[in-house]
């Protein structure tokens, strides 16, 4: 008996004991997309983790071949992504991201910093220049206003171990941008956009095209900095002083404003993001692009690279035009950047370090840049001064060469290039080989004496083709692309402890305070024919019953009472 | 001698494969996917951020109010969703099953099945867009209905057409019309397959999220669709508990429909449960 019990058992405890083996290995291989990029047996291993579609993946290729030229070791990258920035928190938290290269935000960042799980990357630089002699060069072509604008606000992060460090310290600034309305132009005119600025997505002018055709984000972080935004800019932000700052929210500054969760504030966001849904058609975090693009609707929170890309897609060949256009209100927004970090978890700190330096190469900022569209946090004039990155751009069509068809080539008197642009509509302008505006003297320019190929293209002195300066400005000095840096634009903080009341807050919004009148009306519709269905059936029941007493043969008359449950 | 036999017999004893060791696997299967999950959203449920025992993820869940209004509305949608698919779908099967060819004609109803719901969900979305529909809770009814009915006709169609035809006939005989007969005689021994319709639609309803937050744009924001978002944020506390209620919800209606379909259920009428 006792054996026969206890063979059955067996199997059971056995299977139980697989599947608590098997747990951890199941969860380790779950979530997020893994690929190994370079395939098979390299003698040394690198995993990134990255966003999702942020960066150009050829350039993993080549930095496998790039660190085998240097170190003379094969290796194998392997790029898992994440979607969520949340999403990588949980992960890096709970110890089972076992990473080299994570790239999150710059909140994320913070938080992960204050739990002690980055690495002092200036530390590890110098230790392995010391240790392999090598210099990170690179990695100096940061652009100096995005290094103070992330200095000023993570200057002092404590970092779990009673010391504190600044953020540049632990984090190299990869990709940068701004939050802002994505628009259609023949919907919004700019005029529009001036007037109203931030009330454009509560359709404040009351354009009844307009109406029902806005698109927020699916992300209380966005959208609360869109809400607090409008507040300020309607005057509608809560009266008194801050509690939290002791001055009056009239006098707060952008980076200020979006940081605060006092109580009185998210109630006045609350109460406008729920008047603002009869105004939108819903909330979007990856669809918007595509549904801006295919006009269905004409107007989008969107973060600058997405904005970017959008209207590139949005060229109307008929109208030699794009559709849409991407608006940041002057009064302020939002401003983020997104760095690669080194956890502690890190196992191969060479590979990383070079890695991220590789990143900081112009020409690999220029690629990621028309890859993803993103700013790139390399400075603009190391990108626009490197050969090899106006090569990249060249290749992907972002720049383009000059044609004698298209303008006209001056030299100034120090021998520079100046072109000239005449399209007949608008005024003429002339432009620097750089792309920026010429502010010399035009009088005193002498015609350059170039030759042309046959198809019209400049060929400069040694038989070279010439980068338009059109297409330079059109690509370095788009201010979607790189914003000016100012006090308007604010870095938004984490939440920290106000975190559940935000979240809980966003919660009603979604939920909206109306009544569900559709479903009220379909229930009354769905009980009324039940219910005529029944009184019928009573009705006929009593009409049966009084001839009766006449005892007919005739079969009873064909059902038309039209009640649903009778279909035959 | 004995001795020899005793181990003779022994391996052979155990390299037996009975039809029992082909459950195994599946076994293993549900342990690993169906009741550990189940035991780490119970784990989940009762921990704080910093992995203490709390009970505070349920004060949290049963006082927010927002929370309840998101519950109510769903199962809202989840009774109004189910009527009207039994509605509709109880007249189909009806038809189908007095039908000689209705066999062939129910696999019409269960093709588009075959597609995924997310893909038909897509395509039904950018219907409305193209006819200019405003997306909201209509569409999202809609977009149920559309999803759920062939599960309310399945179920319905089975137990319809299964039901023995000379029973009607002895109806007949004995002197009921139409409407007598089907009241009398059909619609009872049919009991089973609307229990099992009303579950099979109701369930799916109150939990789902894609359909909602697709077919609205993200205005209609049902319990699904709110668990999601607390797993997003990272509230797995508040997340479990919501999972654990909707779970509650799952077997309370399984034992309601359970019970009706017992009480009822003549013997006849043959469901899908």
């Amino acid at each position: 008996m006792n054996k026969v019990a206890k063979k059955r058992f067996l199997p059971v405890v056995a299977v139980l004991l697989v599947a608590l083996v098997a747990l951890p290995l199941l969860t380790a291989c779950s979530g997020g997309g893994e690929s190994t990029v370079t395939g098979g047996s390299g003698q040394d291993k690198l995993y990134i983790y990255n966003w999702e579609d942020y960066i150009d993946t050829a350039l993993i290729d080549e930095f496998s071949a790039y660190y085998e030229e240097v170190t003379g070791r094969s290796i194998d990258v392997t790029y898992t992504t994440f979607d969520t920035n949340e999403t990588m928190l949980t992960k890096v938290q709970k110890g089972d991201a076992n990473v080299d290269l994570i790239c999150p935000s710059e909140y994320a960042i913070e938080k992960l910093m204050r739990g002690g799980y980055v690495r002092n990357l200036t530390e590890l630089v110098d230790d392995l220049g010391d240790e392999y002699g090598m210099t990170f060069d690179n990695l100096g072509n940061i652009e100096p206003d995005v290094r103070t604008a992330i200095s000023a606000v993570f200057g002092d992060i404590p970092t779990g171990n009673g010391t504190s460090g600044n953020m540049l310290d632990y984090m190299v600034p990869y990709m940068w941008g701004t939050l802002g309305i994505l628009y259609n132009k023949s919907v919004v005119s700019q005029e529009e956009l001036d007037k109203y600025g931030w009330g454009v997505l509560w359709n404040a002018g009351n354009n009844p095209e307009l109406e029902g055709e806005i698109l927020l984000k699916d992300s209380i972080r966005d959208t609360y900095c869109a809400a607090v935004m409008y507040l300020r800019d309607y005057g509608m932000l809560p009266e008194g002083n801050s509690p939290s700052l002791g001055k009056p929210y009239t006098e707060m500054t952008t980076a200020e404003l979006i940081n605060s969760t006092d109580d009185a504030l998210l109630d006045a966001v609350e109460k406008v993001l729920i008047e603002q849904r009869d105004h939108i058609s819903g909330y979007e975090v990856d669809f918007g692009k595509d549904d801006m693009i295919n006009e269905i609707v004409y107007v989008d929170l969107a973060w600058s690279g997405d904005a970017l890309w959008a209207i590139e897609e949005s060229y109307d060949e008929e109208t030699e035009d794009y559709t849409l256009g991407y608006y940041v209100p002057e009064s302020g927004s939002n401003i983020w950047y997104d760095g690669w970090i080194v956890p502690t978890t890190v196992r191969n700190e060479l590979a990383a370090v070079m890695f991220i330096d590789y990143m900081c190469r112009p020409d690999s900022a220029a690629r990621n840049t028309s890859y993803i569209c993103y700013t790139s946090a390399v400075a603009r004039d190391k990108v626009r001064s490197d050969p090899d990155a106006i090569a990249a751009l060249l290749d992907v069509e972002y720049l383009w060469y000059a044609s004698s068809e298209e303008c006209e080539l001056y030299t100034d008197s120090e021998g520079n290039l100046v072109f000239y642009y005449d399209w007949g509509d608008g005024e003429p302008y002339y432009l620097d080989a750089d792309g920026t505006d010429f502010d010399g003297d035009a009088d005193a320019l002498t015609a350059f004496e170039a030759a042309t190929d046959e198809e019209g293209y400049w060929l400069d002195g040694e038989g070279e083709y010439i980068v338009d300066a059109d297409s330079m400005n059109l690509f370095f000095e788009d201010t979607a692309r790189y914003a000016e840096i100012t006090d308007s634009l604010g870095i938004m903080r984490d939440y920290g402890s106000a975190n559940d009341r935000v979240v809980q807050m966003w919660e009603r919004i979604k939920a909206g305070a109306e009544t569900p009148w559709e479903l009220i009306w379909c229930l009354i519709a769905v009980v009324l024919i039940v219910g005529g269905g029944i009184g019928l059936y009573f009705a006929r029941e009593a009409f049966k019953r009084r001839p009766r007493r006449v005892v007919s043969a005739a079969a009873p008359a064909k059902d038309a009472d039209g009640s649903d449950k009778k279909a035959d | 001698m004995t001795s020899a036999t005793a181990v003779q017999a022994k391996p052979r004893k155990r390299f037996k494969i009975t039809k029992r060791v082909f459950a195994y696997l599946y076994v293993l299967f549900m342990v690993l996917f169906v009741v550990l999950p189940l035991v780490m959203i119970l784990v989940n449920a009762f921990l704080d951020d910093g992995g203490n025992l709390t009970v505070e993820n349920f004060k949290t869940f049963f006082t927010e109010e927002s929370s309840l209004i998101i519950l109510g509305n769903s199962l809202f949608v989840g009774v109004v969703t189910t009527a009207i698919c039994l509605l509709i779908g109880y007249p189909v099967a009806y038809k189908l099953s007095r039908m000689s060819s209705g066999k062939i004609l129910v696999l019409f109803f269960i093709l588009p099945m075959g597609i995924n719901f997310l893909i038909r969900t897509l395509a039904t979305k950018a219907i409305f867009i193209a006819m200019d529909v405003t997306l909201g809770m209509g569409t999202v009814l809609f977009g149920m209905v559309y999803n759920y009915l062939p599960f309310m006709i399945l179920p319905l169609h089975t137990s319809l057409s299964s039901i023995d035809k000379s029973y009607i006939e002895a109806a007949q005989d004995l002197g009921a019309d139409r409407s007598t007969v089907f009241l009398k005689t059909v619609l009872p021994l049919s009991v089973g397959g609307i229990m099992s319709g009303i579950t099979m639609v109701f369930i799916p309803t109150i939990s789902t999220f894609a359909i909602s937050q697709l077919l609205s744009n993200g205005k209609i924001f049902l319990f699904g669709d709110s668990i999601q978002t607390k797993f997003d944020q990272g509230l797995y506390g508040v997340g479990s508990i919501m999972s654990l209620v909707m779970l509650a919800f799952v077997l309370i209606s399984n034992f309601l429909m359970n019970r009706i379909g017992k009480n009822n259920n003549v013997g006849v009428g043959r469901s899908l449960w």
